[in-house]
């Protein structure tokens, strides 16, 4: 029939088009030597340096090439990368948030690094010990870091001065901490003590879980088997999340769209709990000061969320130069010059006995809080498949509290339950 | 009072259709205002004006990333399925519409039944089914799974049966066939429905992310939707630099849709037809 | 449906007439591309859903056979439960108001007027702003502190909302977000429709003395029936599919508020890796689409005089 015909000849050559517009793309192509690919997140300053520090390696070693490939986003790393498994078009290198560490580790092409950490020469040790825990599942290092931060307690100093408070210190409690909050607070110039995330996602939750600790909880027992934050010490801490934001109003609820840094340029809000990420986008004529975060009987220990390099396996030889790649991104001098270049803060402890860390320094002063900071990291967040579910319970239970629809003993009775069936489940 | 009210303003209608039209505007104003501003201004509230007007973002949007090389994918993927859309729905809504064939029930509300998929459930089988067909990262990858679209054999069926069958009735004792009956007599009067799925066929692959997200890795075959990401990052993301390469991204769009009105608004009664 | 089905098939086979069967022809010809096409790219992957629906698969390691259990804890699951829930009342609000607020909206630019082709521009935009962009915005101009939307209400002497921050209204600011940004779409095809009636036949009833107003809803729109019809099952679809909207404003808080059943479903998928148990999600809802939309179908097919529809 000449119409199934026509409409069959009109579709080969579309087809025919598509095919040979691809055919322009061109692949990459290998003479001789490996040619890996890498998958980064990297935007702007960062995306820059990564660059830079390729174009470095390349030279260095023809025959061991390395691809530098942007994911669209960090925040799409993971699902990207667990369709490449699908496609068949997964990297050799990956830059994955460490909570995906978890999720990962069940892909059969992932490469255990644990031989490669263990080598004296590689100084695995030389990495902060909440950056080591968060790249080992059960046992296992599945990841290099990539990126480290905590968070510090950053303050707009004129706002203080405004209302007579005086400054916050390394030494501050959580009394010390709410009081202020509460003298900051003006509901008639709409300004807030303090800022908190509460969409209920982990960015709620990792505020509440260093206030747990500090109270000397945990969010689940030792071999991560069931919940332990129905405590005292899980009480304690939402208590004061609920004086603060339902009794004393000093807490402005970031519905999870940012505002809060844009209110905290504007004089609005007087104190943040944030990491480095966040300076880069305080305005230059807002006069701020970092700390630690405010302590609970002389405990002022912080959270950190490390991000991994994570490698797959293609071949023998791509498997050898991945690792081999990795081993050079993350050794001390190279990751400095990374450091400096994009004020991230240094991954290894040596980082800073080098001489180019005065440089470091000097650009970035306001860094060195978060630096000296990240000693004050003494638990990880459990390294679980599940820990997402785990993670949206608890934020569940301190967005109640936050909002005033539920008692924190309540709340943390329906979370603990929640988290209960979860890890009963897998 | 009334008359003299109607003389000075040309049509009542403006004051309904003024704040309508403003209501709809505010987020391209507030993007070409973003896109204006410093990063600084950008990070204030409650937002207001920029203090002048920057245009470097622009400059930085076109330069420091291939958004030309991003468009030119994204129109070769996008014009494609326009051009398949027009001629597969046509053909095919024609047929469910006016040819009463054997099973055409039957597959009708099979095409129906796809339309109810949310996308998010399929994507990983229709990634092995890509796989199958060797195109993983290439611009026909992007293109294939949208050479047709449900929608627009349904809305297309929908317009065929709203015309008066005695169009072609005529045309049928003269004996011309059902292909030519289609094309010389109804799509002629197809002009608002066919441009309809033309401009909602090129929107829906113009601003589709997730698929290409997964589909394409490589550089060569990202496209703008792709590409804007990069100036979105988890922690940090350049509002004015955003807004300026998401407007360079969506002119086209909007220039196509103010050209192509005449098309859109065409009534039957001035084609001639009676 | 099968009624219709089985004359013609019988009909076919005895071969009464050359033009029918030449028609038969004709009609599968020109339905085969799209119908392998959207075979390939919409049936296959659905019943790859169904399969994976009675299994355990974390999308990485080969899937282990489930039975029926992923139903069986579905119906236990209360945040499954809940998603249901707001995705019906949003459906029931968003749909019937879109769809009114379209067919007014298509009526006031189907007009010559001076400019009229920059007001259709203007209610078109939304169509094309992503959605990121909307999102950010609405978020701003919502903000139950500093937003300006409260601002205006507090001036004049209304009660201010925690929209998109409350549980008690952050479904309900869904609706009204969704809805200016599908007003655009449905204002687009109905004017189209509107387009297409012949303007003798609105100008004669003029003549009649009819209104415009009664014109419009007394031989306009019933004309429209089948785009009306169109629409209807299109909104509903998206609304029980919404997912986009949800992504980049609430992320289906606050406290589950706006959690809605494809949201639910994408976050067992792809944020917990429980895909055999989001295909069972998956599978209920599509079962629970087709229904709603064969009985739309039906009921303006009874409705409708056209006997071929």
């Amino acid at each position: 029939m000449a119409l199934t015909t026509k409409a069959a000849a009109g579709l080969a050559g579309l087809l025919a088009l598509g095919a040979a517009l691809a055919g322009c793309g061109g692949s990459s192509g290998s003479d001789g030597g490996t040619t890996i690919t890498v998958w980064h997140g990297y935007t702007d300053v960062e995306a820059k340096a990564m660059t830079a520090q390729v174009k470095q390696w390349n030279a260095d070693h023809p025959d061991e090439k390395v691809k530098l490939v942007y994911n669209s986003g960090n925040d799409n790393a993971l699902q990207k990368t667990v369709a490449g498994f699908t496609a068949g078009n997964y990297p050799d290198v990956a830059y994955e948030f460490g909570s995906s560490a978890a999720a990962l580790a069940r892909q059969p092409k992932l490469i255990d690094l644990t031989d490669t950490v263990k080598k004296p020469a590689f100084n695995w040790d030389d990495f902060y010990p909440s950056e080591q825990q968060a790249a080992e599942v059960n046992g296992k290092v599945l990841g290099v870091p990539a990126l480290v931060d905590n968070l510090s307690l950053v303050y707009n100093k004129a706002l203080f001065k405004a209302a007579g408070v005086p400054l916050p210190t390394a030494s501050w409690s959580w009394d010390d901490f709410r009081n202020a909050a509460k003298k900051l607070t003006d509901p008639a110039k709409k300004t807030y003590g303090w800022a908190y995330v509460n969409d209920g996602s982990e960015d709620t939750v990792w505020r509440y879980l260093p206030l747990l600790w500090q109270a000397g909880g945990e969010l689940l027992n030792s071999d991560n088997t069931k919940p332990e934050f129905d405590s005292a010490a899980g009480k304690e801490a939402l208590d004061l999340l609920k004086g603060m934001a339902v009794t004393d109003k000093s807490v402005y609820l970031d519905n999870g769209n940012g505002n809060y840094l844009n209110l905290f340029n504007s004089g609005k809000i007087a104190m943040l709990w944030t990491g480095p990420w966040d300076l880069s986008s305080i305005n230059a004529d807002v006069d701020y000061g970092i700390t630690l975060l405010p302590g609970h009987d002389g405990n002022h220990e912080t959270i950190s969320g490390p991000d991994l390099y994570m490698a797959f396996d293609h071949s023998k030889g791509r498997s050898e130069t991945a690792v081999k790649f990795m081993t050079w991104l993350t050794s001390a001098p190279v990751h400095l010059q990374f450091a400096i270049a994009t004020g991230d803060l240094p991954l290894r402890k040596s980082e800073s006995q080098l001489p180019e860390y005065s440089t470091f320094l000097e650009k970035y002063p306001a860094n060195k809080v978060f630096v000296d900071n990240l000693n004050n990291v003494k638990h990880v967040r459990p390294n679980i498949a599940s820990y997402s579910e785990v993670s949206t319970a608890v934020g569940q239970m301190v967005q109640s509290v936050l909002l005033g629809q539920a008692e924190p003993q309540e709340a943390l009775d329906t979370a603990s339950d929640q988290v209960a069936s979860v890890l009963a489940g897998q | 009072m009334a008359r003299s009210l109607r003389l000075r303003a040309p049509s009542p209608w403006h004051l309904v259709l003024l704040p309508l039209a403003l209501v709809m505007l505010v987020p391209l104003i507030w993007m070409l205002v973003t896109s204006l501003s410093t990063l600084a201004e950008t990070h204030r509230f409650p937002p207001g004006l920029p203090s002048s007007l920057h245009w470097e973002s622009y400059a930085q949007a076109w330069n420091d990333s291939p958004l030309a090389h991003w468009l030119l994918n994204s129109t070769i993927v996008s014009v494609t399925c326009v051009v398949s859309n027009l001629v597969l729905c046509s053909l095919a809504g024609y047929a469910f519409a006016r040819i009463p064939f054997a099973g055409s029930r039957l597959l009708f509300l099979g095409i129906l039944a796809t339309l109810m998929v949310p996308f998010q459930v399929v994507m990983i089988p229709t990634l092995l089914i890509v796989k199958q067909l060797g195109l993983v990262d290439s611009l026909p990858a992007l293109i294939v799974p949208n050479l047709v679209t449900p929608f627009g054999i349904y809305l297309l069926r929908q317009f065929f049966l709203s015309l008066p069958a005695e169009l072609e009735e005529a045309a049928t004792i003269d004996g011309a066939g059902r292909v030519r009956i289609l094309f010389s007599i109804l799509l002629p009067l197809m002009g608002p429905p066919l441009s309809t799925v033309a401009v909602l066929t090129f929107l829906q692959v113009w601003n589709d992310f997730l698929w290409p997200l997964v589909v394409t890795s490589s550089p060569e075959t990202m496209t703008v939707q792709l590409g804007l990401a990069s100036f979105q990052s988890a922690h940090f993301t350049n509002w004015p630099v955003l807004m300026a390469s998401t407007l360079l991204s969506q002119l086209p769009v909007l220039l196509l849709f103010l050209f192509g009105q005449r098309y859109f608004v065409r009534s039957i009664a001035t084609t001639g037809i009676k | 449906m099968t009624a219709a089905l089985f004359p013609a098939t019988a009909g076919r086979r005895t071969k009464p007439s050359s033009k029918k069967s030449a028609d038969q022809r004709a009609a599968w010809g020109m339905v085969a591309p799209s119908v392998l096409l959207i075979g390939l790219f919409g049936l296959v992957p659905v019943a790859w859903s169904v399969v994976l629906s009675f299994q355990h698969s974390d999308l990485q390691t080969p899937a282990t056979w489930a039975g029926t259990s992923n139903y069986r804890e579905l119906m236990h699951d209360p945040v499954f439960r809940e998603s249901i829930r707001h995705t019906v009342v949003y459906t029931v609000l968003f749909v019937p108001i879109t769809l009114v607020c379209s067919l007014l909206v298509a009526a006031a630019l189907n007009r010559r007027l001076r400019g009229i082709s920059l007001y259709r521009l203007a209610v078109f935009v939304p169509v094309v702003t992503s959605t990121v962009a909307t999102g950010v915005i609405f978020s701003w101009l919502l903000d139950p502190d500093y937003g300006i939307v409260n601002a205006l209400l507090d001036k004049v002497g209304l009660p201010q909302s925690g929209f998109f921050s409350s549980p008690d209204s952050a479904l309900y600011t869904m609706v009204a977000m969704t809805t200016w940004g599908w007003v655009g779409f449905g204002a687009l095809i109905f004017l189209a429709g509107l387009q297409s009636i012949p303007q003798d036949l609105v100008e004669a009833a003029q003549i009649d003395g009819c209104t415009r107003t009664r014109a419009f809803w007394l031989i306009q729109v019933p004309l429209m029936r089948p785009i009306i019809g169109f629409m209807l099952v299109w909104l509903t679809i998206n609304a029980l599919q919404l997912f986009d909207e949800v992504y980049v404003t609430t992320k289906g808080g606050p406290l589950h508020a706006t959690t809605v059943v494809v949201y639910y479903l994408y976050q067992q998928a792809f944020v917990y890796f429980h895909a055999g148990y989001a295909a069972a999600i998956a599978c209920l809802l599509f079962v629970a689409i087709l229904v709603i939309t064969v009985i739309q179908i039906r009921v303006s097919r009874d409705r409708d005089l056209d006997p071929s529809g």
